[in-house]
């Protein structure tokens, strides 16, 4: 009955905002509200999708992210900036409380604006650091842009992104296709496993800063150069908030979005941008790669009871846990990546078994995983455990606690059952009549003090 | 201190086993006192000496106490094939080990306390404890160890 409700209450929901699964209220932060008009198309497609986007400048009074402890916004999106700081209310430690409160960030840099004191501060927060002085355009003068960045080379066309490692979901692929990044800000990725590039500058960029680097780059003052740079990253926090930094906000402008652009040599083509956008920003405002667990469900196997709290040691148990993920408006079966795989635990403290759940059928909005196992001969409390955690996916935790006891005296099995005991029990059996036969004799014999 | 007394004098018409040993060993030169120094390893000797030993316990033990060693031969010999086998197959069901053997164990202790309360050479131990007590007591204590074995194999 109440997973009835439930269901009805998520249709509902689902039904009202048809969009992300963490709301729709989108704050676009930039400088001058006329500037929106530059990424027309991009805004326009989000409020198509069903976010009601709201636009202030950093100065505006009224602007504040929490309202009575409670968000007032769910996503931010920052468009480049001219302001040094972002003002009371958008300081690095709101920012950050706005993550924790489960809020989404995209953050759009620009190598023509310096970036915000407040922003830098926000990433380096989260080990991602930007070029000092807060400028630096990346170049590339062998990935440019031939047909609008000739002599400056700070437009770089790229590849689409390819996996960065298998197993993970193909979010932000787009094969075959090429992107443009025109004036674009690289950063520097730390060594948490929260942070994952999406895309990497090609091993010929650099990054310099124009103002103060133009003539000639030392190499001890390069920022950062090749690989090391990246353009696009995302960061996926322990309470599922994603934060993407994007190294090009220009590249959302409607003359990007699918501007003609040609590599050196070769012949002009049409950029992806408009896709990778709309993808970059669907994820970032968990629009898709989002899991959500519809039940988790184990049982004895032969029995009917559901999700007991008590198992005994080397009983036979099942356990299944339906998934859902969320692509654009709708939930849909959750299909493991390649190369990935689904382990429940069956822990207490530490895992006795670490097993790989199996896909055991699939409804139309839900992917059944499950395995059967015996559990271990060791009583005490333990946890079914799912932890699910990787990169482009929100983290799934399901933690059921159970009890599992030890035989009952009468739960053993009866020594005649057992063909090895059967010797030991006609031993038994030798001495009992052994011992009837000496009392009989004994009581028949004459006593020793009769016969003197 | 018994058998001192039993040395002193060796021919005690109402012999025990206790005594038996000892007077039989005494008796040995008594009886062939030829035989001795001509061949004193000799293999003729030791039969000789097993041989008396054996008439002097088939002459003198009582019947109840014969029964008694034949019922503790009986035991000793169900113990140690239960043993061998747990040597042998393993000792699983290890519960079923321990109370088929230990119910030979259990039965052997209590018989020979049997035998010692019973045995007439011993009667000036155990002065308030009668025959009849005696076996009264083994049987009870016997029942009881039997429905512990029993209850242990399970």
């Amino acid at each position: 009955m109440w997973s009835i409700l439930s269901v009805a209450a998520a249709l509902f929901a689902a039904a009202v905002s048809a969009v992300s699964t963490s709301g729709n209220r989108l704050l676009v932060v930039l400088d001058d509200v006329a500037e929106k008009e530059a990424y027309g198309q991009f805004l326009g497609d989000l409020t198509a999708r069903g976010f009601q986007v709201s636009y202030e400048t950093p100065r505006s009074e009224g602007l504040t992210l929490f309202h009575l402890g409670e968000r007032t916004y769910d996503h931010l999106l920052f468009l480049p900036s001219k302001v040094k700081g972002l003002g009371p209310n958008l300081t690095p430690n709101r920012l950050v409380d706005f993550v924790n409160a489960n809020g989404n960030i995209l953050v759009a840099l620009s190598s023509t604006v310096p970036a915000s004191t407040s922003l830098v501060s926000l990433l380096s927060e989260l080990d991602i650091s930007l070029p000092v002085e807060r400028t630096g355009t990346v170049v590339d003068h062998f990935n440019y842009d031939t047909i609008s960045a000739a002599e400056s080379h700070d437009v770089l066309v790229l590849d689409a992104p390819s996996s960065i490692r298998p197993g993970l979901k193909p979010y932000f692929e787009l094969p075959g296709g090429v992107l443009a990044f025109p004036h674009a800000v690289g950063h520097v990725l730390g060594s948490g496993p929260l942070l994952t590039p999406i895309v990497r500058a090609p091993a010929t960029a650099y990054s310099y800063n124009p103002k103060e680097q133009a003539e000639v780059l030392d190499a001890d003052e390069l920022f950062a150069a090749g690989q090391q740079l990246a353009l696009v990253s995302v960061m996926q926090a322990r309470n599922s908030a994603r934060v993407t930094v994007l190294g090009s906000a220009e590249m959302l402008q409607d003359k990007w979005l699918d501007a003609e652009v040609a590599k050196l040599g070769g012949k002009s083509t049409k950029t992806e941008n408009k896709e990778f956008a709309r993808r970059v920003a669907g994820w970032t405002f968990q629009e898709i790669g989002v899991l959500r667990v519809n039940s988790v469900e184990h049982h004895l196997q032969g029995s009917e009871e559901l999700n007991p709290g008590i198992y005994r040691v080397k009983n036979d148990v099942s356990y299944t846990i339906s998934l859902s993920e969320y692509v654009w408006d709708k939930w849909v079966p959750f299909v493991l990546p390649e190369d990935d795989l689904l382990q429940l635990e069956f822990s207490m403290l530490s895992p006795f078994h670490r097993l790989n759940l199996e896909l055991k059928g699939t409804t139309d909005d839900a992917a059944i995983y499950g395995v059967s196992f015996t559990l271990p001969d060791q009583h005490g409390i333990f946890n079914f455990m799912v932890n699910y955690k990787r990169s482009f996916l929100t983290n799934v935790e399901e933690k059921n606690t159970v009890s599992v006891r030890h035989f009952a005296h009468d739960e053993w099995p009866r020594s005649f059952v057992i063909s090895g005991a059967w010797p030991w029990i006609s031993g038994i059996g030798a001495t009992v009549t052994g011992f009837l036969g000496f009392c009989a004799i004994w009581m028949y014999s004459k006593p020793v003090g009769k016969k003197n | 201190m018994p058998a001192k007394k039993n040395a002193a004098q060796p021919a005690p018409s109402a012999a025990a086993t206790t005594q038996s040993s000892t007077t039989a060993a005494g008796s040995v030169p008594a009886s062939a006192p030829a035989a001795a120094p001509s061949a004193k390893n000799s293999p003729a000797n030791w039969d000789k000496v097993l041989q008396n030993i054996y008439q002097y316990y088939m002459k003198e033990t009582p019947q109840r106490t014969k029964l008694i060693d034949v019922f503790l031969v009986f035991i000793a010999v169900v113990g140690a094939l239960q043993f061998l086998y747990c040597i042998l197959a393993g000792n699983y069901p290890f519960n079923a080990f321990l109370s088929g053997f230990g119910a030979t164990v259990g039965q052997f202790v209590l018989t020979i306390s049997l035998r010692i309360q019973t045995t007439a050479a011993n009667k000036s131990e155990f002065p308030e404890i009668s025959p009849e007590r005696a076996f009264a007591d083994y049987v009870v204590c016997s029942l009881i160890l039997h429905f512990f074995c029993v209850n242990f194999i399970n």
